[in-house]
């Protein structure tokens, strides 16, 4: 093998790990079920996990910022919500579509505060909001759905092909933003600084909490734009919306190869953690699996991707703590 | 003693002085305690809503609380809760039946009456259930709608809630049961949850309708599951498929229009609550007893009381034709 | 003038102090406003109720002194329970046999948990939310979702309903027992000076001599232990053992944990802090209800408290963590 890209493989060994399990699962659905190879499924599946890609994005960049925000689940059914009222009262969806994402930079805005400017640990500040944003809409609305809603909101009213067209092409384009942005704009590596050595980071001129007060913004935002996404592929929004979206998404991330402890990890590998842990459930069901096995199959995989992880990476031992 | 230490002794000393002049306070009307498997439910805002108003015709204190999500342990907890606060009567949707009935029984012996509805718990743990409906009347009517779209021979697969919610597991074993003694040529293929979330019930179906093409039918037995199928299926442009299940008028009345989703079972969940209330009200004064062959409660008239159950009717069907009828 | 009154002040006042006059204030708030709060009757229930979480914060506390974190208790509970009512009713143990199964299944998944972070190295936020899907979706898996263990012999119901003579719920002397050995392990010991230790910085632990991955590994088979235990008591206060018992009580119990003063960092904290958070947590929720006020409003309060609690705990403490 070539010097060249055995370097490249050494740099991506996270990613490429990833990868492999990929192809292990399409390669066995291939054996067993081809059927899930079919255009409809791979193109369902693509509409199906954008929002969840896009939410995805955010926790990247709030983890690399060596931080947490367990409240997304939360701020997503908020931002439904948000997005559902503002069509029932007749605004123009483009509008909808920026008062759910503002919605949601709004919610991201006070974690930030609470972590970046009070200096409060954000597991346990997201903890917190997850209660609270989620006992607040309950109570406010009593899990009644938005319904009613003009035919203008499913789909962004452009009809079935071409909304699913345009959430895959929203979220591929969102991806590539921030791909290329944390690469190479000076505040995406802003963010990697901050999360392996905030004060080499400060040192250096960077201002780590103006950081990661950001991430947790554009999490937010993010969320929102996924909560928008999610909702317009439906006629009417549901409030009890989201739930367990933090677990699914904070797997998919970690699985994908970024560290939990920060400043380490790709956009890649995010897209990556996503697909497989996205066409797990499918492909089980494909492959003939009941129901009830599903969730210990996913805790299954979780374990497995993180523990070859380590296993394949040689280094003296580290106990990292959370 | 330390400044801090002394108010804090202070404050517990008032605390237990107020305490003193707060009784179990009873007021002239009766005080019903109604608690719902969990309160952020369409399903169950749409019972308090028919039990307020038979609380504003009977003068009657209403209390309603519960859980937030669906949990045994937390509606054992509000069920102690409200032994010691002193209510009059009761009346409780049962999660999970051999984990209240213990509870409820010791309200019982404390004098507190106990009436329960939608879901019960075991026979001595309560003094009447407010019946809308056997299992075995839902399974059937389900079943009955499913082997009329599907012409008696085919598949159907089913959404529930969750692998462990109560009620659709009832359901689901009356309906294997019914499967077995009356509807030999239907296939029931598949069960998947939807953890009563309406996307994983889209999801779930879209998975299912590629995963078992000869699927004819869904059934979607939770309320966001019937959207969430329906949506599904129409997505997909299988015209050979049809949802059916248990549900809300208003989330189902766009599909009932629309051809996609054939029919909905259900009953009038106002009623429902309107009743239970009617019921605990005529419990708490004894004026109901076991054994009596009807009951009167209000604008729904005489009803039929089978032993230590007051029913409500039989299932509903809504359709294309009758959805706008109805608005909850 | 100001600055040495505050400091006096400061020093003074502990995180525990502070709760503790919180306490007072939440019972003479809610003895006025709710009915019977302060009588026997309700104490027994408020000890009743807390029991398994009261277990499961104990543990967390140990877990979380050393900067870790344990995601698994609820799902690990529930499995214990199942597991315990599968011995007993499907294979036909005597209870008294039966019973012991599930402290045994807690201290295999603690040991799962153990053997991936004390020996793999591996970060516990990602290894306790792997498990914590797995050991859930073990339960589920078995019981097929539908499956419940019930009718258990009353000599076993008596763990979790029964009283002793004066009226004590039996778990009041099992939550002493093993609160006193918890709070003699973390504050009397060299254990738990150790613990401590490794929090603060696991690096600097194992230079001054600590077995720092024996440590940790029994650290979390002791929460795993708990667990079982809980899931025992859990079976016995319901009368039934179901895939799904236990949700949420991790939250719970991290909620409890830090409400109580323990830092999520690690290297801080205290068990009597804990137990004072425990009963903050169960007033609250408790004291609401008889003043038929809405659940909402206590996941509401409960979240306003722990940033309450975290924002007071950042004021109180000179130390700053990146």
């Amino acid at each position: 093998m070539p010097d060249s890209v055995r370097r490249a493989l050494a740099a991506y060994r996270r990613e490429v790990s990833v990868a492999v399990a990929l192809l292990a699962l399409l390669g066995l659905l291939a054996l067993r079920a081809p059927a899930f190879f079919r255009a409809q499924n791979l193109r369902d599946l693509l509409v199906g996990n954008a929002p969840v890609l896009i939410a995805a994005i955010g926790m990247t960049l709030v983890i690399l910022a060596r931080q947490i925000d367990i409240s997304i689940g939360s701020q997503f059914a908020i931002c439904g919500v948000a997005a559902g009222l503002l069509a029932k009262a007749g605004v123009p969806m483009p509008l909808v579509g920026l008062g759910a994402v503002l919605a949601g930079g709004a919610l991201g805005a006070v974690n930030g505060a609470l972590v970046a400017a009070l200096g409060l640990p954000a597991i346990v500040v997201t903890l917190a909001m997850m209660v609270l944003l989620r006992e607040c809409l309950r109570w406010a609305t009593e899990g009644a759905w938005v319904e009613g809603l003009p035919a203008a909101f499913q789909w962004f009213g452009l009809g079935q092909a071409p909304g699913r067209l345009a959430i895959v092409v929203i979220a591929l384009l969102t991806f590539a933003a921030f791909a290329w942005g944390l690469g190479r704009v000076a505040a995406g590596r802003a963010v990697y600084a901050t999360g392996s050595d905030p004060e080499a980071a400060w040192l250096a001129g960077i201002r780590p909490r103006r950081v990661v007060f950001t991430t947790f913004v554009f999490m937010g935002g993010l969320v929102g734009l996924a909560a928008l996404l999610t909702s317009i592929q439906f006629i009417d929004v549901q409030t009890g919306a989201g739930v367990g979206l933090e677990l699914k998404v904070i797997a998919a991330v970690v699985v994908g190869g970024t560290s939990i402890t920060g400043g380490r990890g790709r956009l890649v590998g995010t897209l990556l953690g996503v697909a497989l842990l996205g066409a797990l459930g499918p492909a089980l069901a494909f492959l003939g699996t009941e129901a009830h096995w599903e969730r210990a199959l996913q805790g299954l995989v979780i374990l497995l991707a993180v523990t070859t992880d380590t296993l394949r990476s040689a280094g003296p031992f580290r106990h990292a703590a959370s | 003693m330390s400044a801090p230490r002394r108010l804090l002794c202070l404050l517990v000393l008032a605390g237990l002085a107020t305490s003193c002049h707060r009784g179990a306070g009873k007021g002239d009307g009766m005080t019903v305690a109604m608690m719902p498997k969990n309160k952020g439910n369409p399903y169950f805002v749409s019972c308090h809503q028919g039990a307020e108003k038979a609380a504003a015709e009977l003068g009657v204190k209403l209390l309603w609380d519960g859980p937030t999500e669906t949990d045994a342990a937390k509606q054992n907890e509000v069920v102690e809760a409200w032994i010691t606060r002193g209510v009059d009567v009761i009346a409780v949707s049962v999660e999970n039946k051999e984990a209240m009935s213990t509870v409820l029984r010791k309200a019982r012996q404390r004098g507190i009456k106990v009436v329960t509805w939608d879901a019960d718990a075991e026979g001595d743990a309560r003094d009447f259930f407010v019946n809308q409906a056997t299992p075995e009347g839902i399974a059937g009517a389900l079943l009955e709608h499913t082997a009329r779209i599907l012409g008696g021979k085919g598949s159907f697969a089913i959404i529930t809630a969750s692998l462990t919610a109560a009620n659709q597991n009832e359901w689901i074993k009356q309906i294997r049961l019914q499967l077995a003694a009356k509807y030999p040529d239907l296939k029931l293929v598949d069960i998947r949850p939807s953890d009563d979330d309406r996307k994983r019930a889209f999801d779930e179906t879209q998975t299912l309708l590629k995963v078992h093409p000869e699927v004819k039918v869904v059934m979607a037995i939770a309320s966001p599951a019937v959207p969430g199928a329906a949506e599904a299926v129409k997505q997909s442009g299988r015209t050979d498929v049809k949802v059916t299940g248990l549900g809300l008028p208003n989330a189902s009345r766009p599909y009932l229009k629309d051809g996609v989703l054939d029919s909905v079972v259900l009953w009038n969940t106002m009623d429902l609550g309107y009743l239970t209330i009617h019921v605990a009200n005529a419990v708490g004064r004894q004026s109901l007893k076991p054994g009596q062959p009807t009951f009167t409660a209000g604008r729904l008239g005489a009803l039929k009381v089978a032993g230590d159950n007051v029913l409500l009717g039989t299932p509903f069907t809504f359709t294309k034709e009758n959805v706008d009828n109805f608005d909850f | 003038m100001p600055l040495p009154r505050l400091e006096r002040l400061r020093g003074r006042l502990t995180h525990e102090g502070v709760l503790a006059l919180a306490l007072a204030i939440e019972i003479a708030c809610f003895a006025a406003l709710g009915s019977n709060f302060v009588s026997a009757g309700n104490a027994v229930e408020i000890v009743r109720a807390s029991g398994e979480v009261g277990l499961l914060s104990l543990a967390q506390t140990a877990v979380i002194l050393t900067g870790g974190i344990d995601l698994s208790m609820g799902s690990l509970l529930g499995l214990s329970a199942v597991l315990m009512g599968a011995a007993w009713h499907d294979l036909g143990l005597p209870m008294a046999v039966a019973v012991l199964v599930a402290p045994a299944v807690g201290l295999a998944g603690g040991a799962l948990n153990a053997v991936l972070v004390s020996r793999l190295g591996l970060p516990p936020l990602i290894v306790t939310l792997g498990t914590y899907s797995l050991f859930r979706g073990i339960a589920e898996g078995i019981t097929a979702g539908v499956r419940t263990y019930t009718g258990f012999p009353r000599s076993f119901l008596f763990i979790g309903q029964g009283h002793l003579p004066g009226g004590v719920p039996f778990q009041l002397p099992l939550l002493l027992v093993a609160a006193l050995s918890f709070w003699l392990l973390v504050h009397r010991t060299p254990v738990g000076r150790g613990l401590r230790a490794i929090g603060f910085s696991p690096e600097g632990a194992r230079y001054a001599g600590i077995p720092v991955a024996r440590r940790l590994a029994s650290v979390y088979m002791l929460s795993g232990l708990m667990a079982g235990v809980a899931g025992a008591v859990y079976a016995a206060r319901l009368g039934q053992a179901k895939a799904d018992a236990g949700t949420g009580f991790e939250l719970l119990a991290i909620t409890a944990v830090v409400l109580g003063g323990t830092s999520i960092f690690g290297g801080r904290g205290s068990i009597h802090g804990t137990l004072l958070g425990l009963l903050a947590l169960a007033l609250l929720h408790n004291g609401l209800r008889l003043a038929d006020l809405p659940a909402e409003l206590a996941g509401i309060m409960t979240g306003v408290l722990l940033i309450a609690a975290i924002g007071a705990n950042r004021l109180l403490s000179e130390r700053s963590r990146p």
